[in-house]
């Protein structure tokens, strides 16, 4: 590298650190109802987003609800969050100290909401009931299924380096947009199951990671348009996790039912299998965090776990008893529930 | 004689009243608040109640119909602080919308009479953040598009003896204490329509024939559940029970037409009725037979009623109608006092999967069928007593049912139950292969294609554990004494003749009858059989296939929404006529600006 260039990177990253000096420090979330203690009840006995707090470790965020599946933060104001719930979608333009609902009754059982990065006025959100879009903050929504055969769907993405291309994994399997939602092709190199769970690299956006109910793990190098089977060892297993690490896209884990976590240094060229030391091998979620490259599990409510070396050693995160329907960071900054 | 209306609304009122304890102020839920309330009976208890069930709310739209019923029934006698407690509830507390037609039937009806109460506040003061305006419009458009729905297409939750409870409630309280004269207009006709689909499907006061949901108590003795309650309180049926619904039915200001009770009671002659009803919209594996109504996907169900004076034997077509509850057919017969008495026959195929539980609910396929049993507990288990099959194919006419099965190999529970109860008499096994038993007025001739045996129904005693915890108290009294025929092969089938015993000189010469008539079955390549009922018609049926009665392929294509002596109904048409003798009555939920969007557009 040149030292011009060093000085432009340096200056950039200077700027770039100015301009987010008011934005919060990212913190583990998690999407999580705590079903374990259900008893005769088809109500956890909590549910709703959860922070972990570097102070006081896991508290509550946003409004108590009892199904939410998603949280997402509007990268260029940190106040806008949206969050992805049973009854729709709601919105603090306040940074969690109010909420709306910010849809009706046509929109509900969400499970994800992506924000376009440039513009914050535009939000997909996919639901058990198909892709809803909003051009306007989140103010109306319209359902954007052209092309989808199937209507469930659990996960969206947005390609970072196009915001009007769009994937989205559906019960029918994964889908693209290169129109902002308008129209949806299919990705036909990914069988047509249930695409569960879709990531991207974030130094790396060409690489993206997409696990499947029944037939795998799938990898991209190429922003999503050819796709390729990885991790043999799990190659017909439920997988509801996958993450890539955003300081280096060469750290990819996955996880699923039965199966524990499998991590890859290597891009997935290879995989090794981290069971040892998780509280559960009932894997659902899995992320990176990014200022460290930790990598975080939550399993099906038998709590978190964390590890910085790769999966091979294990420890505990805490909320056991949970079901963790999305574990990310996010730049949220914890407020006492109302 | 039965008490009349009046009288019996007060009664309900005072049984709720005496097991008011003023001095236990830990026991007591919202509906026991609102009779207070509205009495002006145990104010300080009432208030105290009142208090704690609005600290930390629990239960989602089951907390907010109540409540709503507390504002609206017990307004006379709230005070301020009271008034205050009950705002700040609403403005703190975010209930789930829940996931099914019952559920959002209250969560709206609810909602809009509570925006209605506070017309304009801003979101600020609401849970959802959306102004009382806004709240009201939605639910104003969510509910009178429901009733287009189902005016139009079906219940999508049909015909539950328990369901009916959140139903009626929630219809009820828009019936009476909506402001909005459309809504208020149009929730009363809803609320006639689904008291008019229990009625013409009612013996005694019993919901009978095919069931969305039933629980394992209202099963076994279906004169528990919350239906019965509402026939006594309506059309002086059977005995008082304490119930919700009917709770908020007297408090309210509801009258119910007159032509209700007189379909609801009159069994001078046998009819048949039949129903076109939905499933619950599916969110996956749709399957070929869906039809997409407002963007939801859903299947038909055909249902069908043979209704004697002496029993009522009901069916749907087989399948997987609902995700959890349902019963595909049974029959009930008639008991002066059918409460205390399981007065029940019929049979399933018990099947659970992760595709059932995917095909109706968000959940992931590894965990939908565990979460789903932490309230159904029996939902997984190999002795439950109701549940829809996608290996099962039933055909009725009139008093004769066909069930036909092909379950595949690897499916979990290879066999069917059918249900003795321990109120048969005179129950015989039959070198023929024929079982003959009696139920009160009826015989009942079953013939299993594959010979079975005998296991009692609570050997697991799981439904005393559980089975939804308030739905099985009284275990004891309802679940145990009654056996179950497990019959097991991958292809299997039966046939169930119901007769009266008043058209037999004896028992003997029932099954001497039985035995005489025409049958022939085979189990390969796929289960078949013809048989010739009690009253000369010929069923033939091949699992897979149309089933045929007198050589004719039965016209499911063009089975009407309501089709019987007492309600007519065109699919839809948002029209419901009800009828009795010279009377009718028009349900007209026609509305100009409100089309309901299918596809394809010929089913």
């Amino acid at each position: 590298m040149k030292p011009t260039q060093r000085i432009l990177i340096l200056g950039a990253l200077v700027l770039s650190s100015f301009s987010l000096s008011a934005q919060p420090p990212e913190l583990l979330f998690t999407a999580a109802a705590f079903t374990k203690a259900q008893k005769n009840s088809s109500i956890p006995t909590d549910a709703g987003i959860f922070v972990r707090d570097p102070e006081k470790g896991w508290v509550p965020f946003g409004p108590k609800i009892q199904q939410v599946a998603s949280a997402a933060v509007d990268p260029s104001d940190p106040s806008r969050i949206f969050l992805a719930c049973g009854n729709g979608i709601v919105r603090s333009l306040d940074s969690g100290k109010t909420w709306r609902l910010v849809t009706d009754w046509r929109v509900s059982d969400v499970t994800a909401i992506v924000i376009d990065p440039t513009n914050g006025q535009t939000i997909y959100a996919a639901s058990g009931w198909g892709i809803v879009r909003s051009l306007d903050g989140g103010e109306s929504w319209e359902s954007v299924d052209q092309g989808l055969p199937e209507q469930f769907s659990r996960t969206i993405a947005i390609d970072p380096q196009n915001p009007r291309r769009l994937l989205v994994g559906t019960a029918g399997g994964l889908f693209v947009s290169d129109n902002g939602a308008d129209s949806w092709q299919r990705v036909t190199d990914v069988p047509a199951v249930h695409v569960l769970r879709l990531r991207h690299g974030v130094k790396q956006p060409k690489v993206w990671l997409a696990v499947t109910e029944g037939r795998g793990a799938w990898r991209s190098t190429d922003s999503g348009k050819s796709w390729h089977p990885t991790a043999p060892a799990v190659a017909a297993a439920n997988l509801y996790a996958c993450a890539v690490d955003p300081s280096n896209a060469q750290n990819l884990a996955i996880g699923g039912w039965g199966t524990g976590v499998y991590t890859s240094s290597d891009g997935g060229k290879s995989w090794q299998h981290r069971p040892t030391g998780l509280p559960s091998q009932n894997v659902l979620t899995l992320t990176y965090d990014p200022s460290t490259g930790r990598l975080w599990v939550g399993t099906f409510e038998e709590g978190t776990a964390w590890s910085d070396d790769a999966g091979q050693t294990w420890n505990g995160g805490g909320l056991e008893g949970s079901l963790t329907n999305d574990l990310g960071f996010l730049p949220l900054t914890p407020v006492d529930r109302q | 004689m039965a008490l009349a209306y009046q009288e019996r609304r007060e009664e309900l009122i005072a049984g709720y009243l005496a097991r008011t304890d003023p001095a236990d102020l830990d026991r007591g839920g919202l509906h026991d608040v609102a009779v207070n309330f509205a009495q002006g009976t145990n104010l300080e208890w009432a208030r105290a109640r009142l208090k704690a069930l609005t600290a930390k709310p629990t239960g989602a739209m089951f907390w907010m119909y109540p409540m709503a019923l507390v504002m609206k029934a017990g307004a006379p006698h709230l005070n301020d602080q009271d008034w205050a407690h009950i705002r700040e509830a609403w403005r703190t507390y975010f209930p789930y919308r829940g996931d099914t037609e019952n559920h959002w039937l209250m969560y709206y009806a609810s909602l809009y009479l509570a925006a209605e109460h506070w017309p304009d506040l801003p979101g600020s003061e609401w849970y959802n953040g959306k102004t009382s305006a806004e709240n009201r419009a939605e639910a104003k458009e969510y509910l009178l598009k429901t009733f287009q729905i189902t005016s139009a297409y079906g219940r999508g939750e049909y015909d539950s003896p328990n369901y009916i409870d959140p139903y009626v409630s929630a219809m009820a309280l828009l019936a009476s204490w909506c402001q909005d004269p459309e809504l208020r207009h149009q929730a009363e006709m809803m609320l006639n329509y689904d008291l008019l689909d229990f009625a013409v499907e009612n013996l005694d006061g019993v919901y009978g024939g095919a069931h969305s949901r039933i629980y394992p108590k209202h099963a076994v003795q279906p004169a528990l559940a919350a239906s019965t309650s509402l026939a006594w309180l309506l059309w002086g049926q059977g005995e008082m029970q304490l119930n919700g619904a009917s709770l908020l039915v007297s408090l309210s200001g509801y009258r119910p037409p007159a032509i209700l009770e007189r379909i609801a009671t009159d069994r001078e002659e046998p009819y048949v009725h039949r129903e076109l009803k939905r499933t619950r919209w599916r969110m996956r594996h749709k399957g070929p037979d869906a039809i997409k109504i407002e963007g939801h996907d859903t299947v038909p169900v055909y249902k069908y009623s043979y209704v004697d004076p002496d029993y009522l034997l009901g069916s749907s077509q087989g399948g997987l109608l609902q995700p959890i509850q349902q019963q595909t057919w049974s029959m009930i017969w008639h008991e002066e006092e059918p409460l205390g008495k399981s007065n029940t026959f019929f049979a399933l195929h018990p099947y659970y999967s992760e595709l059932e539980g995917t095909m109706y609910f968000g959940a992931d396929w590894d965990t939908v069928v565990d979460l789903i049993a932490r309230s159904k507990v029996d939902y997984n288990s190999p002795d439950k007593l109701m549940s829809g099959s996608p290996h099962e194919q039933i055909v009725q006419h009139e008093s004769a049912i066909v069930g036909l099965y092909d379950i595949p190999a690897g499916t979990q529970f290879p066999h069917l139950n059918t249900f003795f109860s321990r109120d048969l008499t005179n129950r015989v096994e039959d070198p023929s292969g024929w079982i003959f038993a009696q139920g009160g007025p009826t015989y009942i001739a079953y013939r299993p294609f594959v010979t079975g045996e005998w296991r009692p129904t609570d050997w697991t005693g799981l439904l005393a554990g559980g089975a939804g915890a308030w739905i099985s108290s009284g275990h004891t009294e309802w679940g145990t004494g009654h056996q179950v025929y497990v019959s097991e092969a991958p292809k299997n089938g039966y046939v169930t003749q119901i007769a009266n015993v008043s058209d037999f000189e004896s028992f003997e010469a029932f099954q001497a009858a039985i035995k005489a008539l025409p049958l022939s079955f085979a189990l390969s390549p796929q289960a078949t059989a013809t048989f010739t009922t009690l009253d000369g018609a010929t069923i033939t049926a091949t699992y897979g296939e149309t089933p045929k009665v007198d050589n004719q392929p039965v016209d499911y294509a063009n089975w009407p929404l309501f089709d019987g002596p007492f309600a007519q109904s065109a699919r839809g048409s948002n029209q419901l006529t009800m009828l009795h003798d010279d009377t009718s009555q028009v349900l007209d939920f026609r509305q100009s600006t409100n089309a309901i969007h299918v596809s394809p557009a010929q089913r």
